[in-house]
């Protein structure tokens, strides 16, 4: 009976989606360990008593891909899509350095919050004019964030006017760059955020509110929920997030690199979404399962790096891990596997055994 | 349906307004050429089909030809940048500058090949070619009287030989290289390859940094790791990823330039700054500022004189503090 309870159990977890991004984050790590046993050592930096070692590399590259993987997944998760997060980290980035460095590359505390707030205000409109498009005006998501995309990099360069931009500022730089008893700071922080956008979107109706817009406009609309206002709040805090994401990933170097900083991570973002089990056709989501995504993503760019894969093959190597990532995900591919392998048991017990081979294949 | 017509309203705004700046555009190139056609006894038309914005290098490099090419020097010069990096921009520009009759044409191909026909063209009209940066494949060099550009295999060989004479009994190196496959990628490679090949230095790893500071840190953090600290020098291919890779090494606990020496290409400002710092070991210009240069080969031109099929620009290396500080204060890029 135990068992049986085990096996259902058991079952229920590999039917979680974000499951098999767990076993391919291990499986990434063991591949790393094989390499050089060594991988996973944490050692103690003595001069300043921050842990050292791959593992927290992986965390707080994961940061900025956190940020932006949880706020796609509350887009997605309305039927809508959000390319302009990489751009719109690219526009945090600028307002941020561009900020500091008219501020007279001072290190006070007021200047970097400054250079945040602002960072995060500009974000915020972007986003706005984002969910004005898709909520009042009615553009397709995909057209309007697309615009925001192409936009987004052209502002960015006038901000910084064509240049690359650093400066210096000691508090900001300890926010991507700072360990707090030995942890990243970046990483903490990421984690913090990624737990109030958890808790205020699963303990109020907003959660269900976003997935019943997803899952049938219409009828969510007839039950009293008024769509405007909710897809203007999840386009206003995915680029938001995604400026948290700018100034994580700008702070790492100092540096703003108008054409680079945040290229391409709206696809990190939509992968890592994707990899948590949140369909892209809207509806249920998981922000626990954005979670997976996004560590699993920065696992796989850093296992690339660290096994030496040459850098032609790259983009096929990250291209196979998620392809075969999806297919152990699909139910259906899983099902192939099972009938395959329990026919003959499946056939020696009379028909009792029928519902629960269809259980399986489904 | 309104929503239709409203969008079609938006729509025929847009237009107008592209219009608009297409003839603000329109009217102040011709505003140029009336003028020229007031003085036009002395004066050389040059048409320059350009790049664009690019990035500081570019905007170095086009901004110091423009500044040569003055009426005071004698010259007319039609700036024509192309539009998003877009050949078919650069194409169309080539051709109105033929059909005008210009004196001289200057090209920055963006795209290498395609270039046969318009070519062919500007030979018809007996208007010389010059290539500034950019090479054409196929490379005929029937079709242009020179190419102007500095080399970035000779430029990376003097930085293989200096990683080879830094290092006589050799040591661990990594590479951080921009995107696969991409034209100055594989030069640079080759020239490194060609100072460094049977020198004691041994190659622990290469990986694409996207040109990117940021990308530089996080790829040299794990490269570091992946060897143990075991790195002595860092070839990096351009500044940017070169200076990630500086603060990567600061984070390992080691110290640039002492533990770990880092070669970057290109001499912007950012690397003058850190070479100066001490962050940096060795910096190789790859000088945009050849505009004196152009200018002679233009007026050799016209006087008929015969200039080689490809001049090379010379550019310097920077390998100490003091030679950074030195230029630091009017490095114009």
């Amino acid at each position: 009976m135990s068992t049986a309870a085990r096996t259902t159990w058991l079952r229920e977890l590999i039917r979680k989606p974000f499951f098999w991004g767990v076993i391919a984050i291990f499986a990434l790590l063991a591949l790393n360990v094989i390499k050089d046993p060594n991988y996973l050592a944490l050692s103690v930096n003595p001069v300043n008593g921050n842990l050292v070692g791959n593992v927290v590399d992986i965390l707080r590259a994961s940061a900025p891909i956190l940020m932006i993987a949880v706020g796609m997944s509350l887009v997605i998760a309305t039927g809508g899509i959000d390319l302009s997060v990489g751009s719109v980290m690219a526009v945090s980035g600028a307002v941020a350095m561009v900020f500091m460095k008219d501020a007279g590359q001072s290190g006070s505390v007021g200047v970097a919050l400054g250079a945040i707030g602002l960072a995060l205000l500009v974000s915020a409109i972007l986003g706005a004019i984002n969910g004005v498009l898709v909520a009042y005006i009615g553009l397709q998501p995909f057209i309007s964030t697309l615009i925001m995309m192409l936009a987004g990099r052209g502002i960015a360069k006038v901000i910084t006017e064509g240049q690359n931009t650093s400066a210096t500022n000691d508090p900001f730089r300890w926010i991507a760059n700072g360990f707090v008893i030995g942890l990243p700071v970046v990483f903490l922080f990421a984690i913090i955020i990624v737990i109030i956008v958890g808790l205020v979107v699963r303990r109020s109706a907003l959660g269900l509110m976003i997935e019943a817009i997803g899952i049938n406009p219409k009828a969510s609309r007839m039950a009293g929920i008024k769509p405007t206002g909710l897809l203007l709040t999840v386009y206003i805090l995915s680029a938001v997030l995604a400026g948290v994401a700018g100034i994580m990933s700008v702070g790492t170097v100092m540096t703003v690199d108008v054409s680079r900083t945040g290229y391409q991570m709206e696809l990190d973002a939509i992968l890592a979404v994707v990899i948590g089990g949140t369909s892209l056709a809207g509806g249920k989501f998981s922000i626990g399962g954005a979670v997976v995504g996004a560590l699993l993503i920065a696992t796989l760019d850093k296992t690339i790096v660290f096994l030496g894969i040459s850098s032609s093959a790259t983009p096929a190597f990250k291209a196979i891990v998620i392809v075969v990532l999806c297919l152990l995900q699909s139910d259906r591919v899983r099902g192939w596997f099972v009938q395959r392998r329990k026919p003959p048991m499946l056939r020696t017990p009379s028909l009792p055994a029928e519902p629960k081979k269809q259980e399986v294949s489904a | 349906m309104s929503v239709q017509r409203r969008f079609s309203k938006f729509l025929g705004l847009a237009a107008v307004g592209a219009l608009t700046v297409g003839l603000a555009a329109c009217s102040s190139g011709g505003d140029g050429g009336s003028e020229s056609g007031g003085d036009s006894g002395e004066l050389t038309t040059v048409g320059f089909v350009a790049v664009g914005p690019e990035g500081a290098w570019r905007e170095a490099n086009e901004t110091n030809i423009q500044d040569t090419f003055t009426k005071d020097a004698g010259f007319d010069l039609k700036y024509a940048p192309a539009t998003n990096l877009d050949q078919k921009s650069q194409i169309d520009a080539f051709t109105s500058f033929v059909d005008e009759g210009v004196d001289v044409i200057l090209l920055s191909a963006t795209e290498a090949s395609g270039w046969e026909d318009s070519l062919e063209r500007a030979q018809e009209a007996e208007i010389p070619v010059i290539l500034l940066d950019r090479g054409i494949e196929p490379d005929d060099t029937s079709l242009y009287v020179t190419r102007i550009a500095p080399d970035n295999v000779e430029v990376a060989k003097e930085v293989g030989a200096w990683a080879v004479e830094q290092f006589p009994d050799g040591g661990n190196y990594i590479t951080l290289e921009g995107p696969a496959g991409v034209g100055v990628v594989n030069e640079r490679n080759e020239g490194w390859n060609e100072s460094v090949e049977g020198s004691a230095l041994v190659q622990v790893a290469a990986q694409t940094a996207n040109w990117s500071a940021e990308e530089g840190k996080s790829v040299t953090e794990t490269l570091l790791k992946a060897n143990g600290n075991d790195v002595q020098l860092i070839f990096a291919q351009n500044d940017e990823m070169g200076l990630g890779a500086a603060q990567a090494v600061e984070e390992a606990g080691l110290e640039p330039g002492v533990d770990v020496k880092i070669a970057t290409i290109d001499g912007t400002k950012a690397a003058m700054q850190a070479l100066a710092d001490g962050q940096l070991s060795y910096v190789h210009e790859y000088n945009p500022l050849f505009g004196d240069t152009a200018l002679d080969v233009v007026n050799k031109t016209l006087d008929g004189e015969s200039v080689d099929s490809y001049i090379i620009v010379p550019s310097e290396a920077f390998d100490s503090a003091e030679a950074a500080q030195a230029v630091l204060a009017d490095r114009k890029y």
